[in-house]
């Protein structure tokens, strides 16, 4: 129970037993959440508002690459402008494990798929651990030769990475003559999550088995960050992100303490998308595109920069504008007799929302307190300062905040 | 100033938990009422009926309504609709209410994979559905088909006016996963059929037409597409088969600026044609250009076909006089040469739901397919098994699309008239008809085998 | 130069891999031009018109970097709008088709390039004003993603006006050649291309090597707080340099539009492929810049229009970002840049 009490604590809002009673009532609601939405979907006016279970489970997968990407961006500092690069690697290694691609062998593990099928089909469960751990892997990889650049490169450098990783899917049909990820037909179908007999896609709660899936993974998520937040790796990242050379002249190390954010926001990003390959039942290059990144981007900012609660607030906000709320209001708009359709302007809606809340709220929806006395005071020195490159571009900006 | 902040959220979530606690107390549990349940609005219109009493059953299509493929999906809902009201909302005995579902997003601006997963479940998960009119996109249908096969109640029947990948019905050695398509129905029933003449069709046309013309190296391009890459895959194995030289089998880049070096490369190449496997909408107006810029005009030296993704009065619109010359195919008989039930379909429907605007070829598919899911529900006796044991039963005879059947795997035999044949428009300002063909079995054998 | 080779000396081991990467590559382009010299030189001349193009877009990136550090996302963005905007004057409002006589087709581009020049300078640097301004000593990361919402924003703004269809002008710029030497061909409508932009890069080039305003702006460059203190208006500054970045991507869309298809989102991947270049060129140099753009343009002519080991357009993008990724691991300061505080 300690680590329940410290991670009441962290919601630092005086009183332990307040915020223990607000975490525990969110996560009640979020558990009977299936239970009672059919009643909610029957009020009057906002009923049409309220989201489908199916559509919960969307918004929950977004959500919780969106925490991921908040290890990195809000804890560490680093703009991570191709994140979508970590779903795709998620997503397809659920593709590769559990689904009858690879039908040269038949290796079967505590799967859910009927024994003898062509394919590697091991269970879900721990291909979601797998998935983790390989999108970890590919993180530290595409971190390590880069982490070293400045802030506003790295941004590119992953941006980079994001726009290569598509169309490597796109074209891995013949690696050397191999047929790595089925190309542009993707790979279906993935097998479902469940135990022995027990599907979940064949059952008839199939959207609530996932939903708690869902949950679950996200609570675990949001225990890991509140756990790393106060740890001595989080101390690390603010530090790095506030004085990086400050913090290399107190004996951080830059580069290990980079990469594990890297690492740590990759593995969840792997999971997600190891987890959401499954609940749709397919991986598809062309899921996997810029804008995503700057959508789970969207969500960070809306939240609050580093802001663990701001970040699960804003990522089901927009998970839902994007998965229901926006067809739910044009389709009300269009009733009204308006010829509008907001869906198609999804991303300027999200353009807004990022210039609105940099300019007038730029801590975001729940502010996370030190980024609100960074942003107020400003930092001493430009995040993510190349010390490699030591006296080089950035020189002349020293001195300037 | 945060603290009061603090409290006041504190109170606000309070208030909610106890709100919602409330409404789940107080309202728990009302169904029955005679009305269906209707599929989610996010997705799907409200419940589209004009008979009398209540539906008894849901038959939704799923198209995507969003981007490139509006015009033509808005046609094919159109169609259904036209369909159900001429029969007054009924199929025998059952009163039928219909959805059109978008399974596309704005983000995307074409069909989501995420969105077809989340339809399909709605589909399977509302016992009143008992047919699916679509998809469009065939890698839309890979996700869809085995969701409603395992639906409850022994699955849900699937008919597609637009899938052309081969593998989702048969397994074409060679031109298939050896999983396919069997990983697509994991009851082992089959719940899926199709009126659309699948890509190796359309590939074994153009390039019988091809030889026809007298090519003998031809250069295939594609848009690395689902569609694009389907169709210029098998036209390529379908050349081969005719002796048609393959000089080079590349993709367009749809966001790069030009393609001049791609066919200056193809021009080395020597090659007498080039095939564009792939949409008007992926830049293929620019690619259209760049080949006249290059390899000079279509009627020249170096040919240009295209398939039914080109087959579009936009594509001669946006390449102006660069289309001159170029052969696009489309299935089916031309529009112009409807004849019988087509015909009379078509001009009422033009000029009842278009405006007097050119029917879409795929609207006399969706509303050939709306007829054939609305026949065997008439015949069944109301459960998901029955409607897909009679559509697979079906024997249409003159109908929309001419007469044919299914076999077991669900695509259309003994076929005669418009559902075999394919045909070959020529650009000059407008589509013209350059030829109407039907491909050799043989030749459409090779197109789909390795 | 010196420091150059002693840095080479005490190379790294990233270093070699670097040199060695170029090395390859001129070894695969010597053995494409033996094999094929006609057609080298053919796909070379393909390479260096877009080349040219990109370069225009790079250069409102790399100005703008140079004076505030920012990479501007919504340049690309603002370049795309410029160019549809351009369409509706040229076939809307001047209504040239291919049936115009010269005089009017090139008092008419003149025109369209004074309006939409003048005019996107302005958005340009209302976008300053408005977006970037308030943000000037907020932490670093702060205006890059207000750069990407804007860049959102504009698109969408694109995407509202112009819907999702590509658009084009008729071709009222002969196809014929200008050249034709041993099957060496060079078309008129890629020499107006590259009429325009030569003489915008002089006009530049004169603009911040003489004139006071430019001047103020490489002071600004290298020090924004001493320019300040030498009596520089900075913030007047920053207007112009975006004014001129504005009207850069101005002209660019007008001769992108004269080339290609052009749509709403055609901003965004020519964006990306620009800020390449000026990366690839030492950002904040302007040089660098042209030259990042023509070698970018050059290499993805080559990777697909040459026949001997070349990936094709299935990878074009890989490597195009790839170039990007090895350049700011191996040389972050580009071609051209170089590793002094001065930066540009």
């Amino acid at each position: 129970m300690k680590s329940v009490s410290e991670l009441a604590g962290e919601v630092r809002s005086g009183g332990t037993g307040r915020t223990y009673a607000i975490v525990a009532a969110l996560v009640v609601l979020a558990v009977i959440y299936p239970e009672i939405v059919e009643s909610l979907q029957d009020l009057p006016l906002i009923g049409d508002f309220i989201p489908r279970t199916d559509s919960m489970v969307v918004m929950i997968v977004f959500t919780m690459m969106a925490v991921g990407l908040n290890v990195v961006v809000g804890y560490a500092g680093l703009l991570d402008l191709g994140y979508v690069a970590f779903y795709a690697a998620g997503a397809y290694t659920a593709g590769w494990l559990a689904s009858g691609h690879f039908e040269q062998v038949s290796f079967e593990f505590l799967s859910t798929a009927p024994a003898g099928a062509p394919g590697i089909h091991i269970s879900m469960w721990l291909v979601l651990i797998i998935a983790g751990v390989f999108t970890t892997i590919v993180g530290i990889l595409i971190g390590l030769p880069t982490l070293r650049l400045r802030g506003d490169y790295l941004a590119i450098v992953t941006l980079g990475f994001g726009e290569i990783v598509p169309q490597f899917v796109r074209n891995g049909d013949s690696i050397g003559g191999f047929d790595l990820t089925n190309g542009t037909f993707g790979i279906s179908p993935i097998d479902s999550m469940g135990v022995g007999d027990f599907v979940f896609r064949t059952e008839s709660n199939r959207a609530e088995l996932y939903y708690w899936t869902a949950v679950g993974l996200l609570l675990f998520t949001v225990f890991c960050c509140v756990r790393l937040q106060n740890s001595r790796l989080g101390r690390a990242w603010i530090a790095i992100r506030e004085d990086e050379t400050a913090a290399a002249a107190m004996g951080v190390p830059l580069m290990r303490t980079k990469t594990w954010s890297y690492a740590i926001g990759a593995f969840f990003g792997g999971v997600a998308g190891a987890f959401y390959a499954s609940f749709k039942s397919g991986a598809f290059p062309a899921d996997f595109f810029f804008n995503i990144s700057v959508f789970l981007l969207c969500m960070v900012i809306l939240g609050g920069i580093g802001s663990l609660w701001g970040v699960i607030l804003g990522g089901m906000i927009l998970g839902y504008l994007n998965i229901e709320g926006l067809a739910t209001i044009g389709s009300k708009i269009q009733e009204g007799g308006l010829d509008f359709d907001p869906t198609k302007y999804q991303f300027g809606i999200y353009g807004i929302i990022i210039v609105t809340m940099m300019l007038f709220r730029p801590t975001g929806l729940i502010p996370e307190r030190r980024h609100r006395i960074e942003m107020e005071e400003g930092v001493h020195d430009t995040p993510m300062y190349d010390v490699t490159h030591e006296g080089t571009l950035t020189d002349r900006d020293r001195g300037n905040d | 100033m945060s603290l009061t902040l603090k409290s006041r959220g504190v109170y606000l979530i309070g208030l909610l938990v106890a709100a919602l606690a409330l409404v789940a107390a107080g309202c728990g549990g009302d169904d029955g009422g005679e009305a269906p349940e209707a599929l989610p609005s996010s997705s799907c219109t409200a419940i589209e009926y004009e008979g009398d009493g209540n539906p008894d059953y849901i038959v939704a299509s799923d198209l995507p309504l969003q981007g490139a493929s509006r015009t033509q999906t808005l046609q094919m809902n159109e169609a259904i609709r036209k369909v159900l009201t001429d029969r007054e909302f009924k199929a025998g005995d059952y009163n039928i209410g219909f959805q059109a579902c978008d399974d596309a997003t704005a983000q995307a601006g074409k069909w989501d994979s995420g969105k077809c997963s989340q339809n399909a479940n709605a589909y399977a998960a509302n016992d009143k559905v008992i047919g699916v009119i679509g998809t469009f996109n065939s890698g839309c249908a890979a996700i869809m088909i085995p969701v409603l096969n395992q639906a409850p109640d022994g699955g849900i029947a699937m008919m597609s006016p637009a899938n052309t990948y081969p593998c989702l019905t048969v397994n074409l050695p060679g031109g298939c996963d050896a999983t396919e398509p069997d990983k697509y129905y994991p009851t082992g029933e089959r719940n899926y059929a199709r009126v659309a003449p699948a890509d190796d069709y359309q590939g074994a046309a153009v390039a019988q037409y091809m030889k026809e013309l007298g090519v003998t190296k031809l250069y295939v391009l594609n848009d690395k597409e689902a569609y694009g890459l389907g169709v210029a895959t098998t036209t390529r194995k379908a050349a081969e088969h005719l002796g048609i030289e393959i000089a080079g089998f590349e993709a367009w880049d749809p966001k790069a600026a030009s393609y001049e070096s791609l066919f200056r490369k193809i021009e080395g190449t020597g090659a007498d044609a080039v095939f564009l496997g792939g949409l008007i909408d992926e830049n293929g107006a620019q690619v259209i250009k760049d080949k006249v810029a290059v390899l000079g005009p279509n009627d020249g030296d170096v040919k240009l076909f295209a398939p039914d993704g080109f087959t579009t009065q936009q594509t001669i619109d946006d390449a102006g006089p660069a289309s001159a010359g170029m052969y696009m195919s489309v299935a089916g008989v031309p529009v112009d040469e409807f004849s019988g039930v087509a015909k009379e379909f078509a001009d009422s429907f033009e000029a009842d739901y278009l405006n007097g605007a050119r029917i879409d070829p795929y609207a006399i598919y969706a509303a050939q397919g709306a007829q054939i899911v609305l026949d065997a529900i008439e015949n069944s006796d109301g459960t998901r098994t029955d409607v897909i044991a009679k559509m697979f039963e079906t024997e249409v005879t003159d109908g929309l699309l001419g007469s044919f059947s299914f076999n077991e795997n669900g695509d259309p035999q003994d076929a005669s008239g418009a559902v075999v044949g394919f045909t070959i428009y020529i650009a000059t300002d407008k589509l013209e008809t350059s030829k109407a063909l039907s491909p050799d079995p043989e030749v459409v054998k090779a197109a789909g085998a390795a | 130069m010196a420091s150059a080779l002693a840095r080479l000396r005490a190379s790294s081991v990233t270093d070699k891999i670097g040199l060695s990467l170029v090395g390859l590559l001129i070894f695969w382009l010597a053995v494409n031009f033996v094999k094929d010299p006609t057609e080298f030189v053919n796909v070379g001349l393909i390479g260096l018109t877009n080349g040219s193009i990109y370069g225009v877009v790079a250069l409102g990136y790399t100005l703008v970097y140079g004076i505030l550090q920012l990479i501007n996302f919504a340049h690309g963005d603002v370049f795309a709008l410029s160019g549809l905007f351009a369409s509706t004057i040229i076939v809307s409002v001047l209504g040239l088709d291919t049936d115009s006589s010269v005089p009017v087709i090139v008092g008419g581009m003149l025109l369209t390039l004074v309006v939409v020049m003048s005019l996107f300078s302005i958005v340009n640097a209302t976008i300053e004003r408005v977006a970037y301004k308030p943000l000037r000593h907020a932490p670093r990361l702060a205006p890059l993603i207000t750069a990407i919402g804007v860049s959102f924003i504009v698109q969408n703004v694109a995407l509202a006006f112009y819907g999702v269809n590509f658009r084009s002008v008729p071709n009222f710029i002969p196809t014929s050649d200008v050249i034709d030497i041993g099957g060496i061909t060079y078309t008129w409508k890629k020499l107006t291309a590259i009429l325009i932009v030569v003489p915008l890069l002089l006009l530049l080039t004169w603009f911040v090597r003489t004139t006071r305003q430019g001047k103020a702006m490489r002071a600004v460059a290298q020090d924004r707080e001493a320019s300040a203190m030498m009596g520089i208006d900075v913030n007047r500054t920053i207007s112009v340099t975006f004014m001129i970045a504005g009207a850069l991507a101005g002209a660019a869309g007008i001769v992108y539009l004269l080339q290609f298809n052009m749509r709403y989102d055609t901003g965004f991947e020519l964006g990306l492929i620009a800020f390449t270049a000026a990366v690839l060129g030492g950002i904040g140099n302007l040089t660098g810049a042209v030259l990042g753009a023509i070698i970018i343009g050059l290499i993805q002519a080559f990777n697909e229009g040459l026949t001997w080991l070349a990936p094709g357009s299935d990878w074009t993008r890989t490597i195009v970002f790839g170039i990007l990724i090895l350049i700011l691991v191996f040389r972050p300061e580009g071609l051209l840049g170089e590793r002094t505080p001065e930066g540009a």
